[in-house]
């Protein structure tokens, strides 16, 4: 923080009132400063633009949903993508949700996971009776600060429970992202809530299939502006790209996706 | 006598009435008319005895119950270092008989510096006795031959040689009975007078650290439990911190007021002399098992044991609480948050994933119960796509295609049709013929794209024309 300078402060009492008040509203900014303002690029410059501090902010609750059920790998695959980039690497990433949401859509599968980016290693997946357990475990990982970050399925969310996981992820200063059901769309104190739609993967001239492609929507962002982008996660170097406009095939079946893109 | 019904147990009532165990029943019956019988059950009996030997842990953690040597109407207790608790073994002993005679049940005690000799006098001697160390011999020799637990037979053949009291067997030279008896009589006096050990098979094995509170007033509350653990942790870390140890696994025993016992268990990822951990694991297995616990009237008794110990990296105490958060790994805390969750949410409910060695998807991988180790993953083989989400059991998908043995063009799964776009595959996994049973048929898996960009592991089950007529389909896994 630079300081005032002395000049300034020799000045007469008006003065000096005004810099005590200058600085009183920058202190508290400068405390949460470390853990709660982090923030994690994409590493896309035109989606990051959007996001209010270039990237998702690391103390926050996040939410992704699928757009419509059937996407809800595409959701859970951008999640797991987006997971895997909060460091550091040596800490463990918490997965939480309950039995029946690992029956409706599968069980993560570490040699799945690997493929985007995310080190099987590092997941320690929490499985619960019933959702009231799930969130509390997710408050429960935050808490304790161990975990690089902390996910979770979870169908229903009141604005109440919300708040309060969303207040728990920036005390720890860890990420909370949750997947929520297509149909989910109640108020949330999410400081972003993200759609995710699969789309046609893009394949090399075999015909073998070398980046997934999600048709992503950042439909709410505080202090951030909404956009929509064809994200592709590309297996080979685990890294988030957008898809080349032109080349990807695509784009002629999803006319005026790229609209907004400039947005 | 074989066949006959004989009296196995008798209360006071029918024993004023001159009724005397081993008696048939119709004699019995003969001396009192109104005699009521019920068959005897022994193993209700045993089970009885063995909650009794339970409950009787809140003196001390070495409870053995007699076994049928014994008369199996009773226990030992091995109150070396409890009796201070309660000052000293004469108070220890009244409480405890005062307690007994609260649930009904008219006891005799006796202390003694042996099993044997604590047996004998409570048996034989009138009134509760204490017994100082040294006068085994002296107490003994006034009782008769059958306080010193002998079989039925030795004890007739003592009677008839004449001996009718210990004391004139102890004197006597020891070679003639070691010819004329089996061990068991030499035995017995020398386990009666602390020259030969007794191993007495203990309820629950003694704890290497225990610590116990008694209460002035029972608790129900949870919080009270908890706050109770708290100060009883406390008591123990100092010895294990003496030790260099800390606590892998953890009894918490409650006594109920009415006799019932109930225990709390505790494992830890790790060694910890943690109280503020120990104590919050405690509160969350409490809040999981919730109702089951039933304090009945309260718990008046409340003891902490560590059952299991291992050393610990010296260094860190966590005497100081509040320099614990610094001073420990994130190994510690990643450790301790999988405790923590491991206690409210079940056994089975936290677990991290290893690779194994199998070409089959669904036992390429195992689950298993998170600890503080890391499993190692090698690098994902590009050539062989594997689905983000797989399922526990491949879902039978119905599926068209051009030709029996090629990729598929259409599928329906979970009620609804997909057509699809584009197919990768197949890539062909054989089933593991040198498993034990029946080897699975061949498996072809597709990657598949539908329409919409959804993609998805399908698999034929069975090579057509070799292995099957008409192939199934399953959706095995779904892809990001």
């Amino acid at each position: 923080m630079p300081s005032p300078p002395a000049a300034v402060l020799g000045q007469n009492r008006a003065r000096r009132a005004a810099i005590v008040d200058e600085l009183r509203r920058r202190l508290p900014r400068m405390e949460s400063a470390a853990a709660a303002t982090r923030a994690l690029p994409f590493g896309l410059a035109t989606l990051d633009a959007h996001l209010p501090q270039g990237g998702l902010t690391v103390g926050a609750l996040h939410e992704i949903a699928p757009q419509t059920p059937a996407d809800t790998p595409a959701a859970f695959g951008f999640l797991a993508a987006l997971l895997a980039r909060f460091v550091p690497p040596s800490r463990p990433l918490l997965l939480v949700a309950t039995s029946r949401a690992f029956a409706d859509h599968g069980r993560p599968h570490g040699h799945g996971l690997s493929r985007l980016g995310f080190d099987p290693a590092r997941l320690i997946l929490v499985e619960t009776k019933a959702e009231k357990q799930a969130l509390w475990a997710m408050e429960e990982a935050l808490r304790s600060a161990v975990p690089a970050a902390v996910a979770g399925m979870i169908a229903r969310l009141d604005l109440k429970s919300s708040q309060r996981l969303h207040l728990a992820a920036g005390a720890a200063g860890l990420p909370l992202v949750l997947l929520r059901p297509a149909q989910a769309g109640e108020a949330s104190a999410a400081a972003t809530r993200w759609r995710v739609g699969a789309a046609e993967a893009a394949r090399d001239r075999f015909g073998l299939i070398t980046r997934a492609g999600w048709k992503v929507t950042l439909e709410r962002c505080r202090n951030g502006r909404p956009g929509e982008w064809l994200v592709e996660f590309d297996h080979a170097a685990y890294r988030f790209s957008l898809a080349a406009p032109l080349a990807d095939p695509a784009l002629s079946r999803h006319p005026g996706l790229f609209g907004r893109r400039a947005g | 006598m074989s066949g006959t019904p004989c009296i196995a147990a008798l209360n006071a009532a029918a024993e004023a009435e001159g009724i005397k165990i081993g008696e048939t029943i119709a004699d019995a019956r003969a001396k009192a008319e109104s005699l009521q019988v019920r068959a005897a059950d022994p193993a209700a009996d045993d089970a009885a005895l063995r909650r009794l030997a339970l409950w009787a842990t809140r003196y001390t953690p070495a409870a053995s119950p007699w076994d049928e040597k014994n008369g199996a109407d009773g226990f030992f207790l091995d109150v070396t270092g409890a009796s201070h608790l309660f000052g000293g073994e004469e108070k220890l002993l009244a409480d405890l008989g005062e307690r007994l005679a609260r649930f009904g049940l008219p006891a005799r005690g006796a202390a003694a510096e042996t099993a044997g000799a604590a047996w004998a006098l409570a048996r034989f001697h009138v009134s509760p006795v204490i017994l100082a160390a040294g006068q085994e011999s002296e107490a003994l020799s006034r009782l008769p031959i059958e306080a010193l637990r002998l079989s039925p037979e030795t004890r007739r053949t003592l009677r008839r040689l004449g001996f009718r009291r210990i004391g004139a067997l102890i004197d006597q030279p020891r070679a003639p009975f070691a010819a004329r008896f089996e061990r068991e009589l030499l035995l017995r006096i020398d386990q009666a007078l602390g020259r030969a050990p007794e191993p007495l098979a203990f309820i629950v094995s003694p704890p290497l650290y225990h610590s116990l509170r008694y209460l002035m007033e029972p608790v129900a509350a949870q919080e009270a439990v908890v706050a109770i653990a708290r100060r009883l942790m406390q008591d123990i870390v100092h010895a294990l911190v003496r030790d260099g140890v800390g606590a892998r696994t953890l009894r918490l025993a409650l006594y109920r007021v009415d006799g019932g016992v109930r225990s709390v268990d505790i494992g830890l990822t790790r060694p910890t002399r943690s109280v503020p951990h120990v104590a919050r694991l405690i509160e969350l297995k409490l809040e999981r098992m919730g109702e089951t616990i039933d304090a009945g009237f309260g718990f008046e008794t409340l003891g902490l044991a560590v059952t299991t110990a291992e050393r610990m990296e010296g260094g860190q105490t966590e005497l100081m609480a509040g320099l614990e958060e610094a001073g420990e790994q994130p190994d510690e805390r990643c450790a301790e948050l999988i405790d923590g969750l491991t206690q409210r949410l079940g056994p089975r409910s936290v677990q991290r994933l290893a690779p194994l060695a199998s070409h089959l998807p669904e036992r390429a991988e195992a689950a298993f119960i998170a600890t503080d180790e890391v499993p190692a993953w090698p690098a994902p083989n590009e050539s062989q796509p594997r689905p983000l989400l797989l399922f526990a059991r491949a879902e039978p998908a119905e599926v068209t295609a051009l030709v029996p043995e090629g990729p598929p063009r259409r599928f329906r799964w979970r009620g609804v049709t997909h057509g699809i776009a584009k197919a990768q595959g197949p890539e062909r996994i054989a089933g593991e013929w040198w498993h034990e049973g029946a080897s699975p048929p061949t498996r072809d898996y597709y990657l598949v794209e539908d329409e919409a960009g959804h993609r998805f592991w399908l698999y034929r089950e069975g090579l057509y024309g070799r292995e099957t007529a008409s192939p199934r389909w399953f959706v095995h896994g779904l892809f990001a």
